[in-house]
């Protein structure tokens, strides 16, 4: 009856601490995320104020973040949906984009790295994207080659973006942005 | 059942302590971590290049390929670090961050007045030792106050067209950082 009774309290143990781990890896880059559409920031991640989480996921994953000052990376993992980004469907990304200096959009696959490809093309700066005339920006990712401002995916089944903003006001990050200061992400064409 | 409340509250306790000192931990335990990564580039207090992230892999996840990268190690047991930016063509950036990965301090071209950019980085406690006229004659260099003896400070400079990317290169290879004497 002992035995059975350490048993369970070290197997609701085990569990506790993995459900934890778990959902506070899932979280992202620890508390504080800014949310705006299908983007999401971890502003304070890049400051002396980091929490606990925010501190073991970068020391995990080997990245460094980008310090606020310097700037702030927004990601999308999934479309303004919720459903997550595909690399084998069409991803629209469009809309004006926030105040910065200069911004750049990258395209990673689902591991964190840059994806193949024999353009040597990986993202989009804000010096080199064919801007609309309204000042904001249409770029289409896809496994196929598109006319305008197109990145290659590779077809990779899970992709991620990161909008990197530098040199941006405060505000940017403080979630005070609405929906509409950053682009809308949409999915078509799916196989 | 009741004999099972107790065991089952202990588990719960046991197990969020569990996840709470492995989340604490885990920056001390992270073998493969960007300091660990960084450091295999270079020698300590001297100026590495990073090289471009390529699909084929990188110094660091998630690195931004339009932006080219020096790194400097450093290690301020044996002294303040004397850390020289040269002036880019385009947006350039130094960040700072101690031995475990955290943030402390940035500094991009336009605070620094888009020119060459000398930096003292120290200990608080090296900082304290300053004698008071030489804090004067350090005054036209900006002090940094580093939270950890050890650390990474990272230069990147934006590459807004692939053609530009051996210049830009170039200039950051033009960064040093050395123990002051």
């Amino acid at each position: 009856m002992r035995l059975l009774a350490i048993l369970l309290a070290f197997l609701i143990g085990g569990a506790t601490a993995i459900v934890l781990t778990w959902y506070a890896s899932a979280r992202g880059n620890g508390f504080g995320a800014v949310q705006i559409g299908a983007w999401t920031a971890w502003p304070k991640a890049g400051t002396a104020d980091a929490d606990p989480y925010a501190r073991a996921a970068f020391a995990r994953s080997g990245e460094l973040p980008l310090e606020l000052a310097d700037g702030i990376a927004f990601i999308a993992t999934s479309d303004d949906d919720g459903r997550a980004l595909d690399g084998r469907c069409d991803i629209r990304i469009r809309g004006r984009l926030p105040q910065a200096r200069l911004w750049t959009l990258t395209l990673y696959d689902g591991r964190g790295r840059l994806i193949d490809n024999a353009a040597e093309r990986y993202g989009f700066t804000s010096a080199e994207v064919v801007w609309n005339p309204d000042r904001g920006v249409e770029i289409v990712l896809a496994p196929r080659a598109r006319p305008g401002n197109w990145l290659p995916t590779g077809g990779r089944d899970r992709v991620t973006a990161v909008l990197r903003l530098y040199d941006a006001p405060v505000d940017v990050g403080s979630g005070a942005g609405d929906r509409s200061s950053m682009p809308t992400v949409t999915q078509e064409r799916c196989p | 059942m009741r004999n099972f409340a107790l065991p089952a509250l202990i588990g719960l306790v046991l197990g969020v302590l569990a996840h709470l000192v492995s989340v604490l931990a885990m920056p001390r335990l992270a073998l493969d971590d960007a300091f660990a990564r960084l450091s295999q580039l270079g020698t300590p207090n001297a100026v590495s290049m990073v090289p471009d992230p390529t699909p084929l892999g990188a110094t660091l996840p998630r690195m931004d390929p339009a932006f080219a990268s020096a790194v400097c190690v450093y290690d301020l047991s044996g002294g303040a670090l004397h850390i020289h930016v040269p002036a880019a063509p385009y947006y350039l950036s130094v960040s700072f961050y101690t031995r475990h990965g955290l943030a402390y301090y940035a500094i991009n071209d336009r605070t620094a007045g888009r020119r060459a950019t000398d930096l003292l980085l120290m200990t608080p406690a090296q900082r304290a030792a300053l004698p008071e006229d030489e804090e004067i004659t350090a005054a036209d260099r900006l002090i940094i106050e580093s939270p950890s003896s050890e650390g990474t400070v990272l230069i990147r400079s934006f590459v807004p067209e692939r053609g530009e990317r051996e210049l830009v290169r170039a200039r950051l290879a033009e960064a040093r950082c050395g123990v002051t004497s």
